[in-house]
């Protein structure tokens, strides 16, 4: 042989390396979207086979690197060594590692099988019934048996069966909560269907995601979902069902720019000098806004919304940075100011948001803000819902998240899609007001 | 026409000798490789951390459609192309393949082709919709700038390339092997090859059809994929899946051959098992069409498409097992020397067991639905595609770098690149899994902290920073011992089979006379027979004959002089002997150079970007544009058909 031949085993170098990155990998923190969480019948199941196919192929796995590496280890080149011995078959040995693969397979397709006709089975009737409809780049959750619009955060009761009726708007999405189960796609022109019961997770908040590739923000189609007590999730769906209640809080002023954590946020401050005389204002200009002014209470009553201080794990607190060209001057809003605006068009926003109990808001291609106030996260889980992100993302969406429908509505602000300055649109105390406004919308 | 010179840029691209052309393939794809591999390594720099800030959505999601786009069609398959060219006629013991000015039109059109699709970076609207290309979101409705127009055309020109190519190298394998050179005695890699040829035949009308339904429904306003006409999305889903399946063959067997050709070599010993070796390749690309449906398990097929497709995807993994197995039982009892070569052979029966293994897992449906859209199927496909085709591909390399070229690599600079791509690759690409399995989904440009995905993610990133920097010795080898490299000889491993009888490189005849061929393995039987004794022979009675390349019966196996005058690989030459004589002195006819296929292959992708224009409203000049490019097309087509191959054989 003309070449030096250093007996190598690269392979059982590999394997020393893979099983160490294993165990970095394993020791590397905690996965708090882990698929391996089983929270639902579904990921049971799942988890069965899960079992299954990791036991053997790690069995397969090791037994195959480990013949390999004894067949290089032993048959190394040697100096001196006679010409191999020079066998092209031996039928036996090929007849046995058909059959044993073959007999792996066997195994592995049974409960395949049965897991593929339970989990595909028809969901019981009296299941709750939650229709997903997928837009470029948001999630949109009605619920027929209660009447509830919401977008981007999915209420489900513990223990109860949820049949999931998945359709799309536009392009393919796949709707998939890896604590809770497998995905299912959203396809055009058809229906899917997928159902689970989130079971043993007590009350907890957990990250979706959009697992098909939909276009510029595919990344940035996020929800969460909530899993509340059977009585929670009935007050929830009676509040969600009601108009918009929030202008009883009209005299509240926020200081927008300057709230940094949700739960600050989602409760506007109260500033000296925001006069009652808004509020009347409010009240005057603005009848659409129906609340009467006899309702005193700034909270509603009940169990409105997955409160911040429940939620356990940081995965769900979106940490997306904002991003630095959306400067924000400092001015308070006031709600009442906001709701005028927001009822009269300014800015549009009733072109594309509902918001029940205004009449002038009637639109369907943006999310339905009646309870948005209510909400954790902004842009389908990519912002925290307060005041500073919410007048950023007023002020210059397309900036935010790419791609989005929602327009540059800022003065002054350069808006990409164009690729030109805005001279028209709202300015900072316009957006300050409306952000007040729309915060207040429990 | 005489005969061109052979060196010079207008030699280059006039010729139609297989090896010549399997160079150009070589370089071609290997320069693609590294854009996509640079467009890779942009990739892992945005998601080395949580939301990421390098490129923009936009620029990502055209990065990783071009990623797999580019690696598919521009550096693997035309890889499979170079060594397809340059062994199989050597193989079979044929002096060129069956259609020398289509395998160089085959050459020009997918080098016009890919240039074509890169392009569209110049424009700013690179292709975005991902390589899967998946309806509606590349319909005019969601995709309305070119980014889409160029990836639609760019696909359409390659499907040209790679079926003409095809048809060439059926014909060639079918027509010309050499006398006794009967189709079980083909050397693996022309049999993997062969398969291959069959899978692109079947495979690339399906994408045709899926991708002139798109082109017409963006340029010419039919419905096959409008969603507000009605359409069905899964009609783009099936047709892709129908060839996408079958082209994931199309990429591994190549790399299968290769190393069938590699571990043997240096171990001394025939492959294990030939003929079920040659069965399961077969076994592997029929059962290739029916398992397409298993990409796509989410969408709701129901029941029972979902268990008769999970059964004959689990089906899959026996004869790949069978075949993993036999190349251990090839190494086993041998006298394995530790090359370069076979340490990326090596590597690819230890890795693609890894990327088999989660293929299984994907096999079960239900288990699917956790796995499919998420980082653990891009960690398994990196392992059967980078592990697999990646690493087979390079163990050709290193192996048939001095057939092509008369020079060796460097052992030396290749140990570096295959310890450094080793470690490189599992550093990328293991940590995929875990990734996956935390729930981390595809094609996503950015994700937010405290997901759990933050250290994976870094790992894969230093992983590929790693891989990059390993492929520039690759680079740095070739470049290197092109010209200054160790001079090979005819048969520096000691080789079975036909082209390694030949000079280094090969005389543009090939051979001065066609052997004729006894078994399996001729020139073992010539230089080695002790390690065919128990292959099957032709016999005259009892008296096993051995046949030297030059046609001769040697019977005893004793080696005899080479054919075309250079000395045999027993003592190493001490230059690349480059003075053999020539065609016409041996009266072999050769076929004329010729540039008409360049020009044919030129005016076809300028016809096809001619398309561009209609999406810019200039439609005049579209259609002058498209028309004009016809006529030279046409014209070209014509001059080439009416004029000889070769001089009339006398």
């Amino acid at each position: 042989m003309p070449f030096p031949t250093r007996p190598r085993v690269p392979v059982r170098a590999a394997l020393t390396a893979l099983l160490l990155l294993a165990a970095v990998a394993a020791c590397s923190g905690a996965a708090p979207n882990s698929i391996f969480h089983r929270h639902s019948d579904f990921n049971r199941e799942i988890d069965v086979l899960w079992k299954l196919l990791i036991g053997l192929g790690t069995a397969v796995f090791i037994f195959v690197e480990g013949l390999l590496i004894v067949t290089l280890v032993k048959f190394r080149k040697r100096e001196g060594q006679a010409e191999p011995e020079h066998v092209h078959g031996n039928t036996t040995l090929e007849i046995l590692w058909t059959i044993i693969p073959a007999v792996i397979l066997i195994v592995i397709s049974i409960p395949t099988i049965r897991s593929i006709f339970n989990t595909q089975a028809r969901a019981s009737a009296d299941a709750l019934q939650v229709e997903v409809i997928g837009h470029q780049w948001w999630w949109e959750f009605k619920y027929p048996q209660y009447g509830v619009v919401t977008a981007n955060e999915l209420y489900l009761p513990i223990g109860r069966k949820v049949n999931f009726t998945l359709h799309t708007n536009d392009v393919l999405h796949s709707f998939w909560i890896p604590q809770l189960g497998g995905k299912r796609d959203l396809i055009s022109n058809r229906t899917n269907y997928l159902w689970f019961t989130p079971d043993s997770v007590g009350s907890a908040a957990f990250n979706g995601f959009c697992a098909e590739y939909c276009g510029a923000s595919h990344a940035n189609m996020r929800f969460r979902t909530f899993t509340v007590t059977p009585a929670e999730f009935a007050e929830w769906t009676v509040h969600q069902a009601g108009a918009a209640v929030g202008t009883t809080v009209a005299t509240a002023t926020v200081a927008t720019p300057t709230l940094a954590t949700p739960a600050d946020s989602n409760r506007p401050k109260h500033v000296p000098g925001g006069g009652k005389g808004d509020s009347a204002q409010v009240a005057m200009n603005a009848p659409a806004v129906t609340t009467p002014a006899t309702a005193p209470a700034a909270t509603p009553a009940g169990f409105t919304g997955y409160p911040i201080s429940r939620v356990a794990t940081s995965n769900v607190i979106p940490t997306t940075p904002l991003p630095a060209e959306i400067a924000f001057t400092d001015p308070y809003g006031n709600p009442a100011r906001g709701a005028t605006l927001f009822a009269q068009g300014q800015g549009g926003c009733i072109g594309c948001h509902a918001i029940k109990g205004v009449p002038s808001a009637m639109g369907n291609i943006g999310p339905n803000l009646t309870h948005v106030g209510s909400r954790l996260t902004l842009a389908a889980g990519l912002y925290a819902m307060d005041a500073k992100h919410l007048a950023r993302w007023i002020k210059n969406a397309p900036v935010m998240k790419p791609g989005v429908i929602m327009p540059t509505l800022g003065v002054g602000q350069y808006n990409p899609v164009t690729k030109s300055k805005m001279t028209v649109g709202l300015d900072d105390q316009q957006i300050a007001d409306i952000v007040a406004y729309l915060l207040t919308l429990k | 026409m005489a005969y061109g010179s052979n060196t010079g840029l207008w030699s280059w691209l006039t010729t139609v000798d297989h090896k010549r052309i399997g160079t150009l393939y070589l370089f071609t794809a290997l320069t693609f490789f590294m854009m996509g591999g640079f467009e890779a390594e942009l990739i892992r720099a945005q998601l080395q951390h949580p939301n990421g800030r390098l490129l923009g959505a936009e620029v990502y999601n055209q990065m990783f459609t071009m990623h797999g786009t580019t690696m598919v069609f521009l550096a693997i398959m035309p890889l499979s192309a170079a060594f397809f060219n340059f062994l199989i006629p050597l193989q079979i013991g044929a002096r060129d393949v069956a259609f020398p000015r289509l395998n160089a039109f085959s050459y020009w059109v997918y080098l016009f082709g890919g240039i074509f699709m890169n392009l569209s970076w110049f424009v700013g609207q690179a292709p975005n919709g991902g390589w899967f290309g998946y309806a509606p979101l590349t319909t005019m409705a969601y995709s309305p700038l070119l980014n889409i127009d160029f990836w639609v055309l760019g696909l359409q020109i390659l499907g040209v390339s790679s079926l003409a190519a095809a048809f060439n190298f059926i014909t060639t394998i079918i027509n010309m092997r050499a006398p006794g050179m009967n189709l079980m005695r083909m050397p693996m890699f022309t049999w993997m090859s062969f398969v291959v040829q069959f899978l692109l035949v079947l495979a690339f009308p399906v994408i045709t059809i899926a991708l002139v339904f798109l082109q017409f429904d963006r340029f010419f306003g039919t419905n096959f994929y409008t969603i507000a006409a009605g359409a069905d999305p899964l009609l783009w889903q099936h047709l892709f899946w129908i060839f996408g399946h079958p082209e994931v063959y199309i990429l591994i067997l190549p790399a299968f051959g290769l190393v069938s050709e590699v571990l043997p070599t240096f171990s001394r010993k025939p492959l294990f098992g030939y003929p079920v070796m040659v069965y399961s390749g077969m076994l592997i690309a029929f059962l290739g069409f029916g398992v397409w449906a298993h990409h796509m398990f989410a969408v709701g097929m129901g029941p029972i498409a979902d268990t008769m497709f999970s059964l004959a995807t689990m089906l899959i993994a026996i004869p790949t097992g069978v075949k993993i197995f036999n190349w251990i039982f090839t190494m086993w009892g041998g006298n394995i020397n530790f090359t370069v070569s076979m340490k990326f052979a090596i590597a690819l029966v230890g890795l693609f067991t890894i990327g088999g293994i989660s293929g299984v897992m994907h096999a079960s449906p239900t288990a699917d639905l956790q796995q499919t859209d998420s980082y653990f199927i891009v960690a398994h496909f990196h392992y059967v595609l980078f592990g697999g085709s990646m690493m087979g591909i390079f163990a050709g390399i290193y192996y048939y770098f001095p057939k092509f070229s008369g020079r060796m690599l460097s052992e030396k600079i290749g140990n570096w690149h295959f310890w450094l791509s080793f470690v490189g690759m599992n550093l990328t690409f293991f940590p995929m899994h875990f990734s996956g399995l935390a729930g981390m989904p595809r094609r996503i440009y950015q994700y937010d902290a405290n997901q759990g995905w933050d250290t994976y993610n870094a790992m894969s990133s230093y992983g590929a920073y790693l891989l990059g920097f390993a492929t520039l010795f690759l680079v740095y080898n070739m470049l290197k011992s092109w010209h200054g490299g160790a001079v090979a000889g005819n048969d520096p491993w000691g080789a079975p089979s036909l082209e390694w009888s030949i000079p280094s490189p090969p005389p543009d005849y090939n051979f001065a006379e066609i052997p004729r061929v006894s078994s399996r393995y001729p020139l073992w039987d010539v230089k080695s027979p002790e390690l065919t004794t128990d292959v099957p022979h032709t016999r005259e009675g009892e008296k096993r004959i051995d046949v030297d390349a030059a046609g001769q019966h040697v019977g005893g196996g004793k080696a005899i002089g080479n054919p075309a005058g250079a000395s045999s690989g027993a003592s190493r030459p001490t230059h690349v002997e480059r003075n053999h004589k020539t065609a016409e002195e041996l009266g072999i006819p050769m076929p004329y150079p010729t540039i008409k296929p360049l020009f044919v292959a030129l005016f076809m992708v300028t016809m096809f970007s001619g398309m561009l224009l209609i999406h810019k409203d200039k439609l005049g000049l579209a259609l002058a544009v498209i028309i004009t490019s016809a006529m030279l097309m046409t014209g070209f087509l014509y001059a080439w058909l009416l004029s000889p191959l070769e001089p009339e054989h006398h």
